[in-house]
């Protein structure tokens, strides 16, 4: 038996989805989460016949229109495909709006079963639903559920509607059938009766005691979070609190006992490794476990940021940030939903990317795709984690600064993308549902951190595990195969390898192989900028800045890694700011479908992060030492040449879009 | 002896992180380890 979910956006399906399966996709607190349908079965535990019960979980849809790409999945899903039985989740807060894609469902000649979801917020509202009735009227069963709770949910009551569902017959109470798709007016017309159908039902069943113009709570928490002014200094407010926990107090906590069980381990195998030969020595202690411990070590940190992170966004308060930053976002030529990926890129930039696909407009789209991993994604916090303790004292402004150094980036890179595809003239428009604040799950916050933790334990054992071996391996040989003698490292592969880079990055304040080693490997998975910085200069604990002090034998951190703190900053940049992994860049290749777009986006990206580094190292420098730093004259050549080709491709983009203000004039 | 037996653990070491990517790869996930790539097709780190 096959059943679909379908409902309006932001009206909690991959909860009831999650709930009802067991799975944990990824739910959150504004529409527009689910883009593609997700299948799974219903739990043994509420099932309780015989048959399996295959749930679809679709994107959120407002009507049977393909408006919106999802909506086209969610249309094409339920007219194609023939599900069993249909699940329409109903917003219980919002009745009269969900009703409209009911009232379409009930034409399809499948049977509907209505779960009438958040009923527990209705509530709360004194909104009181005449379920017998509002059943009655549409001629299907109505459920009450409340996907967020354990227990008295009412999804038991559900699955027994779903299977009492299967085969009967489903009439319509609305018959919008016939009207020509094609005829603007006509459909408007006929959208105009259901809305009218609709109204008369909620009218009948509905009784609410708030008056809907009386100014709630809710509302003036908006006039403070969304306020287009107040809403920025009061995003870095939130931001800095996020990174003060979770890089400077709680994080490092748990981190400094994480980081002793993983030293405890490192010395116990070394003990145990005594008189093995010192290749293998250095390839299971160094490469394996220093290098997958250091960025292991980090775990802690990442965790409670992303389980903040997860409550900022299940109180409904992420949605507030898009709405704030639409202002921006629609005067540089993006969508106003472009901000809906880059939230999600704050995870990983892959659904970032793919979660562009929402945006109808293709250039708008591909631009989002090319900015999107701009944001400081899980897998560049370990190396931000690393310079922000080990250069800036831990500060919390050093993780900030790189979130709303990423948002300038990303304005500026709109706005120059903009002029270069000719469209600097075109603004779009963006309306966004807001979901009500609510008191966040702290269980969703734990699934979600917990989630993110076992992506990044499988990624530290596998991509990670591996490319620290090959680091080792190259590290420990030369060219010859030989092994490279203690202080002659830069005659192994990977300087060899390395050196080349190493010397176009002078300019940016690190032209040390190893560096230029580190930020190579990042493109495998940026984990492993900090993986292989503890391969080549052998540290395991990158949490403990005593340990370096050990190492070198110096008391200054930049004795060890050849860095000054603007030399520090600049690296940290070049590595967040330059095109992401190649899983990131096959995600790009794929929703950009185009070439061109592609291989622009990647030079691009090259291009930024190059000239946000330099100009970071050389400014800096200049700042503090009263003189530019090395390679400064080199490193303006070459931005100055991408500057050159930038404005250059910006006046003939210019030139088209004023030939194309001139036609439509 | 204990040169082999420590070869013997890196390469099972080797074995398990290959066989891991290959499967994850297989299952359709972009992004190994990816928390949102258990979806029955194709991956679905989409959301």
């Amino acid at each position: 038996m096959r059943a679909a979910l379908a409902g309006n956006p932001n009206s909690g399906k991959t909860t009831l989805f999650n709930a009802i399966t067991g799975r944990v996709e990824r739910v959150g607190n504004w529409p527009g989460v689910t883009i593609e349908k997700k299948e799974g079965r219903i739990k043994k535990s509420i099932n309780k016949i015989n048959e399996d019960i295959i749930v679809v979980d679709l994107p959120g849809a407002y009507s049977m229109s393909p408006f919106t790409t999802e909506e086209n999945i969610t249309r094409e899903f339920v007219k194609n495909e023939n599900p069993d039985v249909i699940i329409n989740i109903v917003d219980a807060t919002n009745l009269s709006r969900s009703l409209f894609f009911t009232s379409q469902l009930l034409e399809l000649d499948i049977p509907v079963v209505i779960a009438l979801n958040k009923s527990d917020l209705a509530k709360k509202k004194e909104t009181v639903i005449d379920i017998e009735k509002l059943s009655e009227k549409l001629g299907c069963q109505v459920v009450e559920t409340v996907s967020t709770r354990s227990k008295n949910n009412g999804l038991d009551n559900l699955i027994t509607a779903i299977v009492n569902a299967k085969g009967r017959k489903q009439a319509a109470p609305f018959d919008g059938t016939g009207v020509d798709m094609t005829d603007k007016s006509a459909v408007e017309a006929m959208d105009r009766k259901r809305y009218e159908f609709v109204k008369g039902i909620v009218e009948e069943v509905e009784e609410r005691k708030v008056s809907s113009n009386r100014q709630t709570r809710q509302d003036m928490a908006d006039r403070i979070l969304a306020h287009k002014w107040l809403g920025i200094p009061f995003f870095a407010l939130v931001m800095w609190a996020v990174f003060s926990i979770s890089q400077v107090h709680i994080g490092p906590l748990l981190a400094d006992i994480f980081v002793g069980w993983i030293d405890g381990f490192y010395a116990w195998a070394e003990v145990l490794l005594d008189g093995v030969s010192p290749v293998l020595k250095a390839i299971l202690l160094d490469g394996i476990i220093g290098g997958v411990g250091a960025v292991v070590g980090f775990l802690p940190l990442i965790m409670v940021l992303f389980f903040l992170l997860a409550l900022l966004e299940d109180c409904g308060y992420m949605a507030r940030v898009a709405v704030v930053m639409d202002r921006f976002f629609k005067r540089i030529g993006l969508s106003g939903k472009s901000i809906i990926p880059m939230i999600i890129g704050t995870g990983c930039a892959i659904p970032g990317v793919m979660a562009a696909r929402t945006i109808k407009n293709e250039r708008q789209r591909r631009t989002t795709v090319m900015l999107t991993p701009f944001m400081p994604c899980g897998a560049k916090l370990p190396v931000i984690a690393l310079f922000t303790g080990v250069f800036f004292d831990e500060a919390p402004w050093a993780g900030t600064t790189m979130y709303f150094m990423a948002i300038c980036i990303i304005v500026v890179s709109a706005l120059v993308i903009s002029r270069i595809t000719g469209e600097a003239n075109s603004r779009s428009f963006f309306i966004m549902e807001l979901p009500e604040y609510r008191v966040p799950s702290i269980k969703r916050a734990v699934i979600s951190m917990f989630s993110q933790a076992r992506a990044f334990i499988i990624k530290a054992g596998t991509i990670i595990l591996l490319s620290n071996m090959a680091v080792q391996l190259m590290q420990t040989f030369n060219w010859k195969f030989q092994l490279d003698a203690e202080g002659t490292e830069g005659t192994s592969i990977l300087a060899a390898i390395a050196s080349p880079f190493a010397v176009l990055l002078i300019p940016l304040g690190f032209g040390a192989w190893q560096l230029a080693a580190a930020s190579i490997t990042g493109f495998i998975a940026k984990e492993n900028v900090v993986g292989t910085l503890a391969v080549v200069y052998g540290i395991t604990n990158f949490i403990d800045l005593e340990e370096f002090v050990l190492v070198s034998g110096s008391a200054s951190v930049a004795g060890i890694m050849g860095l000054t703190s603007v030399a520090a900053l600049s690296y940290l940049m070049f590595n967040l700011f330059t095109p992401p992994c190649f899983a990131a860049i096959g995600a790009m290749n794929s929703e950009m479908e185009n070439k061109k777009w592609l291989w622009g986006a990647i030079a691009f990206q090259f291009g930024m992060g190059y000239t946000v580094s330099f100009l970071t190292y050389q400014i800096g420098t200049l700042l503090t030492t009263g003189a530019p730093g090395n390679g400064f004259l080199p490193g303006l050549a070459a931005v100055a040449a991408m500057i050159a080709c930038t404005a250059y491709l910006v006046k003939k983009g210019n030139q088209k879009a004023a030939e194309k203000l001139a036609l439509s004039a | 002896m204990a040169n082999i037996i420590v070869s013997l653990i890196i390469l099972g070491i080797v074995v398990a992180a290959v066989s891991k990517i290959v499967i994850e790869k297989r299952r359709g996930a972009k992004c190994i380890g990816c928390p949102y790539s258990k979806s029955e097709g194709n991956c679905s780190c989409n959301d």
